[in-house]
């Protein structure tokens, strides 16, 4: 296989310089308004993890994965994952049965409840999605030689 | 009746599906499929259902076809001919067709689109729709249904989402933290 899988192609990587931010934000908003209108934590958390899919493909999958942090990236999914069972489990604490959000105190319990929920999902699928691009395409390996 | 925009698109999904079986190159398949995803997401819009389009758009068409392309990069390529040759059996096509005919017969038993006598909004949909902003303060019902009344399933399809990632470093081997 080609070691040098950098792509040097101006306009890809202008392009892709231009639009990963506005991407990025529609992304996280996705994620943060999945209550108020279209969309939630998974498309949120995919459309994140397209933007270093992206980037990748523009600036290399082994430069952009020297650039990312591997634990960060395994913590952030297990976060996810485990605020979601924590915010699942609490309504146990009011009486309620597990993953009865409408048990949380306050007006707006189960809508802040719903929210953290989605941030987590999102959290969790964009970590993964990521780790899935970079360890099946190597770009993970720092030494890269073995392929 | 079907408007003339979803008639284009479901002529054009048979037609890129068919695209994806017979083109001869994976990497072509895989842009192919790409396509395939974009003209459903559309039609996913134009059914009124904008959270599914996204995820089909953003799923189907971006993720998915970049983890194809990254594993087929990565992976030795068959030779173009072994894949498929252009040559069907008559036998298969019999198969096909026979199957289609007989999953066809239950067509007129559907009942018609946006039907509210549909079996789908006699059971819990009504509560859910109606609920949905009383009870969670939701507006968007589908997320008061994925993230609120059903969060038990869901949070069962985060943990496959994250079992998915565990197992790719399990297969490589890497202890990251």
């Amino acid at each position: 296989m080609g070691d040098d899988r950098a792509v040097d192609s101006v306009v890809v990587t202008q392009t892709v310089r231009l639009l990963s931010p506005f991407v990025f934000t529609y992304g996280l908003y996705t994620m943060f308004h999945g209550a108020s209108s279209v969309g939630g934590g998974f498309q949120g958390g995919v459309v994140v993890a397209s933007v270093v899919v992206t980037l990748a493909f523009a600036f290399g999958i082994d430069q952009t994965g020297d650039w990312l942090d591997r634990g960060l990236l395994t913590g952030a999914a297990v976060l996810g994952v485990l605020s979601f069972a924590l915010v699942g489990l609490g309504p146990l604490a009011f009486d309620g049965v597990s993953f009865e959000f409408t048990a949380y105190p306050g007006e707006k319990g189960a809508l802040y409840a719903v929210e953290v929920v989605e941030v987590a999902i999102g959290v969790t699928v964009a970590a993964t999605v990521t780790i899935l691009f970079f360890e099946l395409s190597g770009g993970f390996d720092e030494r890269g030689g073995s392929e | 009746m079907i408007s003339s925009l979803s008639a284009v698109l479901i002529v054009s999904l048979v037609v890129v599906a068919f695209l994806v079986a017979s083109v001869r190159d994976v990497l072509a398949a895989t842009v192919v499929f790409a396509a395939y995803s974009l003209v459903m997401a559309i039609l996913w819009v134009t059914l009124q259902a904008p959270d599914v389009a996204l995820t089909e758009a953003a799923v189907g068409a971006g993720v998915t076809t970049s983890l194809f392309l990254v594993v087929i990069v990565t992976t030795e390529l068959p030779l173009a001919a072994a894949t498929f040759d252009g040559t069907v059996r008559r036998s298969s096509v019999a198969a096909a067709v026979g199957v289609t005919c007989v999953l066809g017969v239950t067509l007129p038993a559907l009942p018609a689109v946006g039907s509210p006598d549909a079996p789908a909004f006699d059971g819990v949909a009504p509560y859910y729709l109606d609920q949905s902003v009383p009870q969670l303060g939701i507006e968007n019902v589908v997320t008061a249904i994925l993230a609120g009344f059903r969060s038990f399933d869901t949070f069962g399809e985060v943990t496959v989402v994250f079992a998915a990632g565990v197992t790719v470093l399990v297969i490589f081997e890497k202890e990251v933290l």
